[in-house]
């Protein structure tokens, strides 16, 4: 059972969880932008359905309120990482790809990899709060997928923007539960050991 | 036997008397009341172009023995037109609820059928008792990317259609609107309104799912609407009233991140505090104007207050002044 918080680390979780959600949404608006962005200029029909790629995280969950506290950090942790290593890839290809047309693409793809990487890092620093070992990243990441045609690489983007702008909403979401004050009793389900 | 027979508003329609020979005496009622020879063809009953007032009971008597040798109840009315379908979510993350209804009605029985499909999964939309044209669904997943696929099939014995509405789980999120919005007066203040207001009821879960507000006010004198977004509270302080106006003043509300705005609240009025005029005369009929909760009408003074005794502002100078509308006029022209 965790020990009781301090009314410092209370506070201190309060103040991240705050600033996590103020991050969250400031990154799901410029994904939502960057989205419409990268629909038009890569020639995409928007409600294209898109089926799940491997390798992207899906912010779809079942009992989403009945989840720990390090549940919720663990896996917006484990999923914003794999963001980081998809949204570099995306911007390798674009870089590869590039004419002047795409250069806003570009800095607006760059854009959002800097929020989620410190997005992470944040989830990072509540993890370190509540004691927990930060998860290892996995040596150099998993092996580099096939290489897809353009299309194929564009309909993936496609679904990259689209699932880390539900894992922004979630990750708010996740943030608010973990902020409420009952957590500070350090009794709440919210930071329970994991089973 | 009773039969029921449905068909359609300007069809042809002819009734066999059962069994009974095509020449064979027989006599036609509608409703019990004898239908005219010329209606029929031997003993066939033959009703041209039939409308909805010749829905009703049709009996075959035979001829002299008046036996009943057959009865039917005849529906006349439409098929369905593609239903109007229509899902929201009013208590996310709980779930969403459809409802339905057709634009014109066929005047006889329909049957509705809805199925909600995400993804590859059936989901299951339970019917309410009441309303009967609504069902309503459990969300099993949230923060899914994968589309939702309603579809609803009306069916009657003269035809089928359908309608099919296809959405994202954040997109139908519509709050209800707040709930017991009050505006007061605040006291020494004539130009601000002290308005609150509750998170509806039926939202089920405003910490961890916080809803933002949109407040708009005017006085009821002016049709231009003054709006203020507001991110968290479920007050406000209105700051810019016109001194002595009745204002009008509703709140609606909106998920902080998806969705919808909400429609209205019900409208509340209040007019701001004012000062209660000094008297007076004896002849004076003076209104008492202090502050109240609901809208208050401040009747204008009659009479000429002047009283060399009295201060009137900054500065020993008795002044002399009329109150009432005129004082309200300046009011609203240098405001």
């Amino acid at each position: 059972m965790a020990a009781a918080d301090s009314p410092s680390t209370a506070l201190r979780r309060r103040d991240l969880c705050s600033r996590g959600i103020r991050l969250a949404g400031k990154m799901r608006a410029d994904v939502v932008d960057l989205l419409d962005t990268y629909v038009e200029q890569q020639g995409l029909d928007a409600s294209a359905s898109v089926a799940a790629v491997e390798g992207v995280p899906l912010a779809a969950v079942e009992r989403w309120d009945e989840q720990t506290g390090t549940q919720r950090l663990l896996e917006n942790l484990a999923a914003y990482r794999a963001f980081r290593a998809l949204l570099a890839q995306m911007l390798e290809e674009q870089r590869e790809q590039l004419g002047e047309a795409d250069a806003g693409l570009g800095r607006a793809l760059a854009a959002v990899l800097l929020q989620v990487s410190a997005f992470a890092y944040h989830l990072e620093e509540l993890l370190r709060l509540e004691s927990r070992g930060i998860p290892g990243e996995e040596g150099d990441g998993p092996p580099p997928p096939p290489r897809l045609s353009l299309f194929e690489q564009k309909l993936r983007g496609l679904g990259v923007l689209r699932e880390l702008a539900q894992w922004a909403l979630r990750s708010a979401r996740d943030l608010r539960q973990l902020a409420k004050p009952s957590a500070a009793t350090g009794t709440a389900p919210g930071l329970a050991e994991s089973p | 036997d009773s039969h029921i027979q449905y068909e359609r508003v300007g069809a042809d329609v002819t009734m066999k008397c059962g069994s009974m020979d095509w020449d064979a005496a027989v006599t036609w009622t509608a409703n019990g009341t004898d239908i005219d020879e010329s209606h029929l063809n031997g003993s066939y009953l033959i009703l041209k172009n039939v409308d909805l007032s010749q829905s009703g009971q049709y009996s075959c008597y035979e001829g002299s023995s008046w036996h009943l040798k057959y009865q039917t109840s005849l529906r006349v009315g439409t098929p369905p037109k593609e239903p109007v379908l229509m899902c929201r979510s009013n208590n996310y993350p709980k779930g969403f609820y459809c409802s339905w209804h057709l634009p014109t009605p066929t005047y006889i029985p329909n049957t509705f059928n809805i199925s909600v499909i995400h993804g590859t999964k059936d989901m299951v939309c339970e019917k309410d008792a009441v309303p009967k044209n609504r069902c309503h669904i459990r969300y099993l997943q949230l923060f899914s990317t994968v589309k939702y696929k309603v579809t609803l099939t009306v069916t009657n014995a003269l035809g089928k259609n359908f309608t099919t509405l296809t959405f994202d789980e954040f997109a139908i999120v519509k709050p209800d609107p707040p709930e017991s919005v009050v505006a007061k007066p605040v006291p020494n203040n004539p130009r601000r309104l002290e308005v609150s207001w509750q998170n509806p009821s039926s939202w089920p879960d405003p910490e961890s799912f916080p809803l933002k507000f949109f407040l708009r006010y005017r006085p009821l004198i002016l049709d231009q609407w003054q709006h203020v977004e507001l991110s968290d509270g479920t007050s406000h302080t209105i700051t810019d009233a016109y001194a002595g106006k009745e204002y009008i003043i509703q709140v609606a509300a909106k998920d902080n991140d998806i969705g919808t705005w909400s429609d209205w609240s019900v409208a509340v009025h209040a007019t701001p505090w004012t000062e209660e005029p000094k008297h007076l005369t004896t002849e004076a009929q003076i209104t008492e104007t202090t502050s109240a909760s609901t809208s208050s009408f401040m009747a204008p003074p009659t009479t000429k207050i002047c009283d060399k005794g009295a201060v009137v502002g900054s500065g020993a100078v008795a002044v002399c002044w009329t109150a009432g509308l005129v004082v309200a006029a300046y009011s609203v022209l240098f405001i």
